[in-house]
This record gives C-alpha cells, structure tokens and sequence, in this order.
C-alpha cells in the first residue's frame, strides 16, 4: 500500500525541497567534521576522546530512531498505552549500559569492536556466534531504517517509496564515507536538539487541537482493548521490548564504538543521562496514535500511523515538522549503524578471516568500501517491502532480530563480570536462545522472541557455567593487544 | 505423427454462453477482500481489497449486520484493524455508491489467554532481576 501524491499532505514540490536541503547539510557536515581524520582510530573512534555533551547527544540520537518516531506509534496503535509504555522500556537498555560502559572502556583500552571482545574474552568459536549474532541484527536494523525513510516520504508526499529510500539511504552512505565516526557523532548532536524540539511541538500541538477527552472517548467506543491494562499480547511484549532494548544495546558494536570512543569518565554519566533523556520520547511520539479514531483517518499500514496523524492533525506546517524531525532521527541511526558494522566487518570479518596482515592503509580503504556494500545490501532487502513475509512492517522486520540479539545479552555480561563463564556455553547460548526465540516469533508472535531467547540464552549459560566452570584473567584483555591496534594509530594519508 | 484435436467450437460458445449467464460473473471486477485472516489473538490486524476507485467498508458483529457502522471510505486498499474486543466481526466492502456490498471477511478476535500473558510477564521480570543483579553484584565484585 502507498500513498500517492494526489491525497498527500505535504506538497511534493516542498518535500524535494526539504529533502535536498537537508541532504546537503548532513553531507557538508559530514565532510566538515571528517576533515580532521588523520588515521583510522580517528575514522573509527574519534580520536577516543569524546566529551559528556556530545557523547549524550550521540547516544540519544542514535536510540531516538525510527523505531521511536515511527514504531513507537505503530505499537501505541496495535497494543495501545501499553504498547507505548513499554517501548519506553528500551531506555534501560541504555541505563544498564552505562557500568559495562566504564568497565569496557578500562579492562580494553587499546578495544576497538565488540567483537575483539568477544575473541579475547571466549576464543574463535564463540566469537564467530556472536558475529553471525551482530551481523543480521545490524542488517535488519539497517533495512528497518531504510524503509522508515521510504515509508516517511511516501505517506507524507506521495514520493514512491523506492525513491525516499534510496535518497535517505544514499545522503546517510555519503556522509559516513566522508566523515566517519567523528561525522556521525557531530551531526547527532545537530540532529538531538531537532528531535528533542519537533517530537515535544508535535504532542503538544496535538493535545491542543484534538484534545484528551475526543481522545478517551473515541478509543473507549472504536478500540476499547488499546485502554485496557489487561490486553494480553500488550502484557507480554512489556518484557520483550525492554530485553530486546537491553540485547540491541550490550551486543552492538554501535555502542562499543562510542564506549571505546567516549573519553576516560565519560561513559558512565553519558549513557545513564541518555537513558533518561530518552525515557519520555517513545511516550510522546506513541501517543498521537491513539488519537486516530477521534481523527476518524485511515491507517492503510500501522507503521504509517506517526506520520499520517501527525500531518492530518497539524497540517502542512504538522507535515513539515514531521519530515525534518524523523529525517533527523533515521538520518543519526543510521549512520551511526554504517559506520559501527563497517567497523565490525572490516576488523573482524574482513581482517580477522580474510587478511589477516592487512595494512592499516587497507583496512581504512576496506571500511569505506563496506560502508557501501552494505548500503547496497540494505537498499536492495529494503525494496522488497511488504513482499517477503518478514520484511513486511517497520516493527515486523524489527523484532525479527529481537530472537538474536536478545539470546547475546548474558555471553556480554557474564564476559565482563563473570569471571568463571564457559566459552563453549557462551557459544550455545546464543544458538540455542535464538532457535528458540525465532520459534516463539512464528508460533506466537512477534512480541516475545526476544523475551525467549534472552531466558533460554540465560538457562544454557548458567548451566554449562556451573558444570564446567572455566577461570579467566581479566588483565589478559588489556595487555592482549587486539589486532591491528598498532598499526591503527598510525598514520594513513 | 500425432493428430492435434481442435476443440468443439459449439462446446466454447456454450461455455461463454454461460460465464455470461452465471449470476456474479460480473462481480470479478467488483471489490473484494485479498487474504483476510480468520482468526487473530494478537490484537491487531489487516484487511486488503482491490477491484474500484473508491471504497466503503463497513464493520459488524452479528450476522445480520444490525450494529453495522461504516469505518471507511475513499480511495486506500488497506486499512489497519486494532483494538477490538474478543467477538466475530463481519466486514464488508463495496464501491462507494454502490447498493450492494461485493465482499464479506469474517474474522474471529479470540486475544491470548490473560494466564499465558502472565507467564511470560513473570518470565521477563525474573530475567530482568537476574540482570540487574548480575550487574549490580558484578560492579561491586570488580
């Protein structure tokens, strides 16, 4: 389903407009900001010396995504108050991030990805789990965000779907490639205080113009369940959503980067800040989908629903918000997501198995051409939208993952705080938490893979652990220099 | 050598003959509904059609459609159903202006069991408490 042009809110002319025009920002800033790379570990790390306010920013911008301005309304929509509350529940994810933060950042000083970790931490095999782990989780997010950008466009100007994509798609691939983490930090703080400003506009002028009692009245007599405490599918995804939130966050390389690239103390205070921050957000933006009945409009696809009130509501100066606010929002994720996998690829895919003596100079050239390899992938996954049976939906396509990422969360925190976890259970319980979330996907529904995987995954670790207990010397992964680490303080120019 | 059988041309003018005949032969260009579910108990689901410009789609619980109430009308080909209540709902759909309703989905709202919804409820609390201790005893221990 599409919106086509004629019953389109925005007028294309001014959707060309506001698409170039911040298409070209987001690209200058990011040539601006990644002049000053000299070496890899500045592509990648940004020197390792960001400060609290930018590390804040960046933090919050990349968790505020599309998953908060447009899926969290998808899910106010189908699993009502509950569905909102609870994917305000992903704040913890980054709340809990915050003492692995510090810790990551002094047991692996010289670190680079989550992956050296993971090698370091419980040897090859496991290693290789975690990175088959990592890799579809950061492809599906990517696709997630790549049909936001599309789905976005479309609803609000009636710009084919296929053509929004590839444009966010291609401005997000250029600037990663000119700028880095460096650039993709930047511009999250620029993108932070749109976010922040837009989604609180957007609300207030919502309640002012619909009003709370239109609301309550409408769901009560067209949706009463999206008001009842007791929906069950609502009840079961509050936990889901907070562990997958918690699984997206300790396994991604997209927050190991920034860990590694925060400056010594920084960490801790700016992922509990961002957490907080970001608590209100999914609230805020969930909660114009439950204006629809009052608004009498037609969701033809939920994950239209943000996008579609939002404009009818507020009108072409609505639309407009709209379009800069999710723009900004996809524009800081994903970004941060092509810089963060194309990391993980080249040092543990590209130079872990493939070359093993690669020259920094050809691990700083490797990133750049992943960073367009993936693009490629992700816009040719994201053109099959509604297709194929798991890409149908932003949320479908997102908790997808939720089987995988949720089923890593213990090999990580046993890793860094568990000093007798047994590889070899670390490994089967990230296959063994996966099946079984992947099974509860399909047999249930999307709403409790991830709760699965993370209690499977938990059960197998604890096991094996407690059978065969193996001893660890935490110095071992600071004195083990992770490969490449020399030479990625050298010079590449 | 094979003969090729041409077929009867009498036996092809009867069968169009009776596609014409046949009551609702005309309505494969009318509206219809693609795929509706029969049963949902998560809540939420869609409901596709084709076949007009522009549509009415009406919902319903019983089966003469006495509470009947339309819920859309215009051009879209899908719309998003969420939010009801354990019940039959009958769904109908038919070219706006039209007299007679070209389609019906009959989907039953049967959501999960509030004992199975609380048990992956407790499920993902102790979890989340065995995490949190982890964290918090980790840090200290470290």
């Amino acid at each position: 389903m599409t919106i086509t042009e004629d019953v389109a809110i925005l007028p294309e002319g001014i959707a060309w407009g506001l698409l170039i025009a911040f298409s070209i920002l987001w690209v200058f800033l990011g040539w601006f900001l990644g002049r000053k790379n000299k070496t890899a570990e500045d592509h990648m790390l940004a020197g390792r010396n960001v400060g609290l306010a930018l590390a804040t920013a960046t933090a919050m911008a990349t968790w505020v995504t599309a998953n908060t301005t447009m899926t969290a309304p998808q899910l106010a929509l189908q699993l009502g108050v509950w569905g909102m509350f609870g994917y305000s529940l992903g704040a913890l994810g980054l709340i809990l991030f915050a003492p692995l933060a510090k810790r990551i950042r002094e047991l692996m000083p010289h670190g680079f990805t989550s992956g050296d970790f993971i090698r370091l931490r419980f040897g090859k095999f496991t290693w290789r789990v975690f990175l088959v782990v990592s890799l579809i989780y950061a492809f599906g997010w990517l696709v997630s965000l790549a049909m936001a950008g599309g789905v976005l466009i479309n609803a609000l100007s009636g710009i084919d779907y296929r053509v929004g994509m590839t444009i966010i798609l291609a401005v997000c691939v250029l600037y990663t490639l000119l700028g880095g983490l460096r650039a993709v930090i930047g511009t999250d703080f620029v993108q932070t205080i749109i976010i922040i400003l837009g989604v609180a506009f957007i609300a207030w002028l919502t309640i002012d113009k619909v009003g709370f009692e239109a609301i309550h009245f409408n769901l009560m007599e067209e949706r009463p369940e999206l008001l009842n405490l007791l929906f069950p599918a609502a009840i079961m995804f509050l936990f889901n959503n907070l562990l997958f939130g918690v699984g997206e966050i300790f396994h991604s390389n997209v927050w190991w980067s920034r860990a590694f690239a925060f400056g010594r103390s920084v960490g801790f205070r700016a992922y509990l800040l961002a957490g907080l921050l970001w608590l209100p957000i999914p609230i805020v933006a969930g909660f114009i989908a439950l204006a629809t009945p009052a608004l009498g409009i037609n969701v033809p696809v939920a994950d239209m629903v943000g996008p579609l009130v939002a404009a009818e509501v507020l009108g072409l100066t609505g639309a407009i918000v709209v379009f800069i606010v999710v723009f900004a929002a996809l524009a800081s994720s994903l970004d941060s997501l092509l810089a963060a996998t194309s990391d993980l690829v080249t040092r543990d895919i590209y130079r872990g198995h493939i070359r093993k003596s690669a020259s920094q100079h050809e691990q700083f050239r490797a990133t750049k051409v992943i960073v367009v390899l993936l693009g490629l992938l992700t816009w040719a996954a994201a053109s099959y939208r509604g297709e194929l049976p798991i890409i149908g939906s932003l949320a479908a396509v997102l908790y997808f993952t939720g089987a995988f990422v949720a089923s890593a969360i213990w090999p990580v925190v046993a890793g860094l705080y568990w000093r007798r976890a047994n590889p070899t259970g670390a490994a089967l319980s990230m296959i063994a938490g996966t099946t079984l979330g992947l099974v509860s996907y399909f047999v249930i529904g999307f709403y409790v893979a991830a709760l699965v995987g993370a209690a499977v995954s938990l059960a197998v670790l604890v096991l094996f652990t407690w059978i065969a207990p193996r001893d660890f010397d935490w110095r071992s992964l600071a004195e083990a220099e992770p490969r490449g680490t020399a030479g990625a303080t050298g010079g590449v120019r | 050598m094979t003969t090729e059988r041409m077929p009867n041309p009498a036996l092809l003018w009867a069968l169009l003959l009776l596609f014409w005949l046949v009551p609702g032969g005309s309505s494969l260009a009318e509206p219809a509904f693609d795929s509706p579910p029969e049963r949902d108990s998560a809540g939420f689901f869609s409901l596709d059609w084709s076949g007009a410009e522009r549509f009415e789609l009406e919902q319903a619980t019983g089966p003469d459609h006495a509470d009947a109430r339309i819920i859309y009308r215009g051009s879209d080909t899908s719309t998003t159903i969420s939010g009801l209540s354990d019940n039959t709902y009958r769904f109908r759909i038919r070219a706006e202006g039209a007299e007679t309703w070209s389609d019906e989905a009959v989907v039953v709202v049967e959501h999960h069991a509030l004992s199975r919804a609380f048990l992956f409820f407790a499920l993902g609390a102790a979890v989340f408490v065995v995490l949190l201790l982890a964290i918090v005893r980790g840090r200290k221990l470290a």
